[in-house]
């Protein structure tokens, strides 16, 4: 009897023993993506891009021979739960590094705590372009928002010689500060923007903005959104009889949109940074390996954040040690080849890399054509 | 001829705003409930309609499954959440079904996953076109479905033995009880048609957008709430007008400067403050 009731205790306390043990070789890199709420398929694929990326770090022996280790919380895309959850990693997870999986709102919300408490973080394809600004802490490893409504520009009026054409805009950082970008460079590129309507992120009915969009004749759409908007919309655009070319970003680059609008997506391109037809191994390999891990097709965000584990890793490789200062120099100077491209960064924080158009044929995402023009492209420095 | 495609298209969202906001109506006359959770029953339509006729290839089955589903889950509700609450006041089903919609929500993500769900081979995708104007035929279904389901509600009430013992209930519970009428049956009636006619709504809004979210009912339950404030509380003919009312202004308001200024939801909002400074009792008070 004296036995068994002792038994339990003696095998925790041994369990702790060991479990300490473990925990003495591992890095943990603090991650937040909305894992509920609205945008909660996105931060799935957050979350499987990100853990795929680590798998394959500790597979081939970690860093300085120490795991990686994520420590996940759940922000619903929020700023007001992202700021506590950046505290709580802080202070109480203790992480010298942390990457956001996140949107524009709740990650410009967590990158002035972490600036302020000299923490290294990346956004990984949170597209506002405060986010770099609150300090020389934040980095991000994919495109800000102007930079790719730019890319927009030229494609509509260089690549596809579009010159009529409609806005239609997502009210929110993602949307609008796509939208200026394309603004700016519409002109230069020939373009003439008949009329621009808004819509908020929840809006999945389209009908009376359609309406409007017929009588104005576009040649083109330059429709913002994330693929739960402009999967709905695209077909609501081919069902009314609109026949203009439909040009979306990275926000519709997901095998999901595809599967929402069906036939209707077929046709439409957008600028993103996952190229499907890649003939490079590390973007081959990352498709690959993400398909057989998540069970779907893969996405930006998925190669976002997993190009933004393989920066943190190589950043931390160089440190040599777990000093945030030597771990933020480290991902400064970085140049790593990831499946998004090959990433080094600005005195901002800020990435330069080409932008990839993919079109969508007999349902999936094709390789369209690469916008490289360096002057377009260039990511604000100050 | 955009002007007439925008009245046309207030007039089909103004539709469905009519089968999920009755629902609405029908509990709050009853039990004086604001029964935030309804919008529930509306996604949840949504899902099955879609699930049933992928992994079946039966979409009239997966109607049927839909209705009768959502139905018998909003008398399960009433049963669980509302009746055993009834005594306390009125906030207390307020919070207990704030709690309920976001139940429903998370356990939607839960068991369809978060990434939502869509047609494989989506049902009625043929766009009638007359002249400049294209008709999406599930948004005329819609429109059709709208005004049979109702009118046949208001056929019900007025003209059956059902219908009096309902509406007997409703103005006079203690009276009508003593009459020797099952209030609790009522209740539960009232449950399963508001619940079903939410679903129908959900199927309907799922053939257009091809796409069910676990947060696809939660613009529809707070709007829903502000038609029914609008129409003149627990008031069907004052709900209906307002469904439509708030349709066609959304259809001119959205596409244009207002549009601009404000979302598309918020319209329906400063709708409602504008009507309730000018009529604070809503467009039509119940007796």
């Amino acid at each position: 009897m004296k036995q068994t009731r002792f038994t339990p205790i003696l095998s925790f306390t041994a369990l702790l023993f060991a479990s300490s043990v473990a925990f003495a070789g591992e890095i943990k890199i603090g991650f937040h993506a909305p894992l509920t709420g609205f945008a909660a398929a996105d931060g799935k694929s957050a979350v499987h891009g990100a853990e795929l990326a680590v798998e394959q770090i500790n597979k081939r022996g970690g860093i300085n021979g120490n795991t990686l280790k994520l420590v996940i919380y759940d922000d619903q895309a929020s700023p007001k739960n992202s700021e506590p959850i950046a505290n709580k990693l802080i202070s109480k997870d203790g992480v010298k590094i942390a990457i956001s999986g996140s949107y524009s709102g709740a990650t410009r919300a967590a990158a002035g705590v972490f600036q302020k408490a000299k923490i290294p973080y990346i956004s990984a394809y949170a597209v506002h372009p405060s986010i770099t600004r609150a300090g020389n802490y934040v980095f991000r490893t994919s495109f800000v928002g102007e930079v790719q409504g730019r890319a927009g520009a030229k494609l509509v009026g260089d690549v596809l010689k579009k010159k009529r054409v409609v806005l239609i805009t997502l009210k929110n950082d993602f949307g609008r500060s796509l939208v200026r970008g394309f603004k700016e460079k519409a002109a230069s590129f020939g373009i003439n923007i008949v009329s621009e309507y808004e819509y908020s992120i929840k809006d999945r009915q389209f009908g009376p903005i359609i309406a409007k969009v017929k009588a104005d004749k576009p040649e083109a759409i330059y429709a913002t959104g994330y693929f739960f908007t402009a999967g709905p919309l695209v077909r609501q655009i081919r069902a009314a009889g609109l026949k203009s070319v439909i040009i979306g970003q990275e926000g519709y680059d997901s095998q999901k949109f595809i599967e929402i609008a069906g036939k209707a997506a077929e046709g439409v391109i957008i600028t993103t940074s996952l190229d499907r037809d890649s003939k490079r191994d590390v973007t081959r390999n990352f498709i690959n390996a993400f398909e057989k891990k998540a069970g779907y097709k893969s996405d930006m965000v998925a190669a976002s954040t997993h190009t933004a584990i393989y920066v943190a890793a190589a950043a931390l490789k160089k440190a040599g040690g777990m000093d945030p200062a030597a771990i933020r120099k480290g991902i400064s100077q970085t140049s790593v080849v990831a499946s998004t491209g090959t990433i080094s960064f600005n005195a901002l924080g800020e990435v330069q890399k080409d932008v990839l158009t993919q079109i969508v044929r007999d349902g999936n995402w094709h390789y369209h054509a690469r916008i490289s023009d360096k002057a377009l492209l260039a990511p604000p420095n100050e | 001829m955009t002007e007439i495609s925008l009245l046309v298209q207030g007039l089909l969202d103004g539709s469905l705003y009519a089968l999920i906001s009755v629902g609405l109506t029908l509990v709050y006359g009853l039990l004086r409930i604001l029964h935030v959770a309804h919008a529930g029953f509306f996604t949840l339509g949504g899902y099955l309609c879609v699930v049933v006729t992928n992994a079946t290839g039966s979409f009239p089955l997966a109607i049927l499954v839909a209705i009768v589903a959502s139905g018998l889950l909003g008398m399960v509700i009433y049963r669980l959440v509302y009746h055993p609450i009834l005594r306390h006041p009125p906030f207390v089903a307020l919070i207990a079904s704030i709690g309920l919609f976001i139940a429903m929500e998370e356990s939607f993500r839960i068991i369809f996953g978060e990434q939502g769900v869509a047609y494989i081979a989506p049902p009625l995708q043929i766009t009638l076109q007359m002249g400049e104007l294209f008709l999406p035929i599930s948004k005329i279904i819609a429109f059709v479905a709208a005004t049979t389901l109702i009118g046949g509600l208001g056929l019900l009430a007025a003209k059956t033995r059902t219908g009096i013992a309902w509406r007997a209930t409703v103005t006079e519970p203690e009276m009508a009880s003593s009459f020797g009428i099952n209030i609790i049956n009522v209740r539960y009636l009232n449950f399963f048609i508001g619940s079903a006619l939410a679903a129908v709504a959900g199927i309907i809004f799922s053939l257009t957008t091809n796409l069910v979210e676990p947060t696809s009912g939660d613009v529809w339950s707070y709007k829903a709430l502000a038609i029914i404030v609008l129409g003149g509380l627990g008031s069907m003919k004052g709900t209906l007008i307002a469904c439509f009312a708030l349709g066609i202004i959304e259809a001119y308001c959205t596409t244009n400067i207002i549009g601009q200024i404000m979302n598309r939801d918020a319209i329906a909002f400063a709708f409602l403050i504008v009507v309730l400074m000018i009529r604070p009792q809503g467009l039509f008070t119940k007796r």
